[in-house]
């Protein structure tokens, strides 16, 4: 017998004031094993025991008579099976102890004996069984609120459809991002979310159709207000136990302030470049300014030196009307005379030639002035078929301003297709990247030979490359690897943010663009951007 | 001394040639006798050739600075005034004028009249100069 290997707890119930030796603890001890048998004479201390022991079985051995006045109802509520000791004289109560809630019972002296331990050992068993059973509904009940709870507290938004799209579960994160009601989600088309324009299928829609993964994709929902939100999803296939596909888990969180502070983190490094630039700038408005305020001044004077010719040309026309030739010789004579003393042929030549050279200097600023406002124009944030080269070239001629002294600039630009791309982050990244060519050759030891920087461009692998190449004083190896970290920069305090190859880094990784860098030290450095001409559609991330 | 008296001659060096072009209209009518020059070697050649009683020049310049070449202008013509030009926002070191006797330094774009009286003061200045180390020479004699 192995009914108590388990370490069955058993409580006898008996009327001590019987004085009788308990029948029940005779037979069952008897049996030797593990049970744990605990005798008690009245209710309060059976529920007691239960109470803080799991009890597998109640034996009550006075039969069907009340204890300490209460009904054996009362015993079998308490849980455990209860099996109750009939004495011959209740013979006929066997129904009747069923009916009033015990499980089973023995007539003691008929077959108590052989019975009682049989009878004891499977309601032991059903006591076990049950508790098992209840405590695997309460944990049941405890894992569905743990994940419930997990469910609706984690930050990120979380969404579960079935095969159809449908959505049967969201969290309160999901309802926050996409702005609706509570538990209005539920029964609702994801798609009605996640593919406002109803243009390509979405990630999810993707997901049930071909079984695909993402991972920290970005994509866009529209809110129920209207407004179209970036999103960062992940989302996996659910399968059913018959390996067929149930639906699919998608987790996305608002990526509005991720966006928001890349964008001042771009908009900013892009400032601290054009600050860089800014006194390269002045010099070149300041010197076409220079000639044409001195040359303003002179043609000022010329004026009056034309008026004091004019005012006698005048005289000389009158005298002559009025047929006045003596006067008129005379005024003839001065008229020779001033213009010889003002050399009024050069004037006149000279005066054309401030106002061309004038011109050509205002042409100028404005073309400064142009290149300067075209470069700190943000995007509009929406991709755009635009020239590399037109890019590249409009960037070099900013920069140009601040380098020419020491930089010869060799452009080698290649036939290249238009690119589907943000056209000022990409100018952003060629400045940086000339910036840093020409900072790099002014670090060299002081040479008289001015340094090189060139740009090319040419078609690619599917898309185009920008070399932008120096001369310069080169990166070292242990630094080669960190140049793209944010804030690195081997620059004096205030001469780099630290910031400019990482942004280029990450505006480059935009594009699903790469970036390489090749250098030497103390022959130069070569850097290559390759961007695809359209941008690939995102990968899943099981491939 | 029976040495005819000339009128003051000016180098102005800048790269940019319309600066040049206007510094001459401007000082057209100022007495002077022009030298110009569009580069630093350009320059130190007119300081080989002839004496120079101002040197007006332009800071940045593709090879050397003006700075530099007014450093070389101090061997070669020690008696000539030298005077700085620069629409470079970053300020050049006053020490660093000083050091080479740089009267001053004007900035791009600049004012006729004042440009006119910075000249006329400098040479002013540095034929004193002249006259005071020529005095010296013959007490010293």
């Amino acid at each position: 017998m192995d009914w108590n290997s388990q370490s069955s707890r058993i409580v006898v119930l008996r009327d001590a004031a019987d004085g009788r030796r308990s029948e029940a603890l005779e037979i069952l001890s008897g049996r030797g094993g593990g049970a744990v048998i605990d005798l008690v004479s009245d209710l309060a201390s059976c529920r007691a025991r239960c109470a803080s022991v799991a009890v597998d079985l109640l034996v009550l051995e006075s039969g069907l008579r009340p204890i300490a006045g209460e009904p054996i109802e009362a015993l079998a509520a308490i849980g455990p099976p209860l099996v109750v000791l009939l004495r011959e004289a209740d013979a006929a109560g066997a129904l009747e102890v069923t009916r009033r809630g015990a499980s089973d019972c023995v007539q003691v002296g008929i077959d108590a004996e052989g019975r009682l331990p049989l009878v004891v050992q499977e309601q032991a068993r059903h006591g076990q069984r049950d508790r098992a059973h209840e405590a695997a509904e309460r944990r049941i009940v405890e894992l569905e609120d743990y994940t419930e709870n997990i469910i609706q507290h984690m930050n990120s938004a979380l969404v579960v459809v079935n095969a159809e799209g449908a959505i049967t579960q969201a969290n309160a994160t999901a309802e926050e991002v996409l702005g609706a009601a509570a538990g209005s989600l539920l029964g609702g088309l994801v798609d009605d979310w996640f593919d406002p324009e109803g243009g390509e299928p979405s990630l999810i829609a993707r997901t049930l159709d071909e079984g695909v993964s993402w991972k920290g994709e970005e994509t866009v929902v529209r809110r129920s207000d209207g407004a179209l939100v970036p999103v960062g999803i992940s989302c996996a296939p659910m399968t059913n136990r018959e390996g067929q596909r149930s639906g699919a888990v998608a987790i996305f969180q608002d990526l509005t302030e991720v966006k928001q502070l890349e964008l001042q983190v771009l908009q900013s490094e892009k400032m601290a470049s054009i600050g860089k630039l800014a006194a390269g700038v002045a010099h070149e408005i300041n010197n076409p300014t220079g000639f044409i305020h001195a040359n303003l001044h002179q043609m000022n004077e010329y004026l009056t030196d034309l008026r004091g010719v004019w005012k006698l040309t005048a005289e000389l026309s009158s005298t002559v009307t009025r047929g006045d030739f003596a006067a008129a010789q005379s005024v003839a004579g001065e008229l020779e005379a001033l213009s010889r003393e003002l050399d009024i042929d050069f004037v006149y030549s000279d005066f054309a030639k401030a106002v061309q050279e004038s011109r050509e200097g205002s042409e100028r600023i404005r073309h400064i002035v142009q290149d300067l406002r075209d470069f700190s124009y943000r995007d509009s944030g929406e991709r755009v078929d635009a020239d590399i080269n037109e890019c590249v070239d409009s960037t070099a001629s900013i920069v140009w301003t601040m380098m020419k002294h020491s930089v010869v600039l060799e452009k080698e630009y290649g036939e290249l297709p238009e690119i589907c791309c943000y056209p000022m982050q990409l100018k952003q990244v060629f400045m940086n990247l000339l910036v840093n060519a020409y900072q790099s050759i002014e670090a060299r030891a002081k040479e008289t030979e001015p340094g090189t920087i060139w740009v090319r461009t040419r078609i690619a692998e599917g898309g185009v490359e920008i070399e932008i190449e120096d001369t310069g004083e080169g990166i070292s190896p242990e630094n080669l690897g960190r140049i793209f970290d944010p804030f690195f920069t081997t620059k004096e305090v205030g001469v780099g943010t630290g910031l400019g190859l990482s942004t280029s880094y990450s505006i480059v990784e935009r594009h699903a663009g790469q970036i390489s860098v090749t250098s030497e030290v103390g022959r130069g450095t070569c850097f290559r951007v390759w961007l695809p001409e359209r941008a690939p559609a995102p990968e899943p991330a099981d491939g | 001394m029976a040495k005819a008296k000339r009128l003051p001659r000016l180098l102005l060096v800048d790269d940019e040639e319309r600066i040049l072009s206007a510094l001459r209209r401007s000082l057209r009518r100022e007495g002077y006798e022009i030298r110009t020059a569009r580069s630093v070697p350009e320059a130190l050649a007119v300081l080989d050739s002839e004496e120079i009683d101002l040197i007006l020049s332009d800071h940045m310049m593709p090879g050397m600075t003006g700075l530099e070449l007014l450093a070389e202008a101090k061997r070669r013509q020690p008696g000539a005034a030298r005077l700085l030009i620069s629409g470079w926002s970053q300020a050049v070191a006053e020490s660093e004028l000083e050091a080479l006797g740089i009267r001053c330094l004007i900035a791009k774009p600049w004012e006729d009249a004042a440009l006119k009286q910075q000249l006329r003061e400098a040479l002013a200045w540095s034929a004193a100069g002249t006259e005071a180390r020529h005095t010296f020479g013959s007490r010293a004699r």
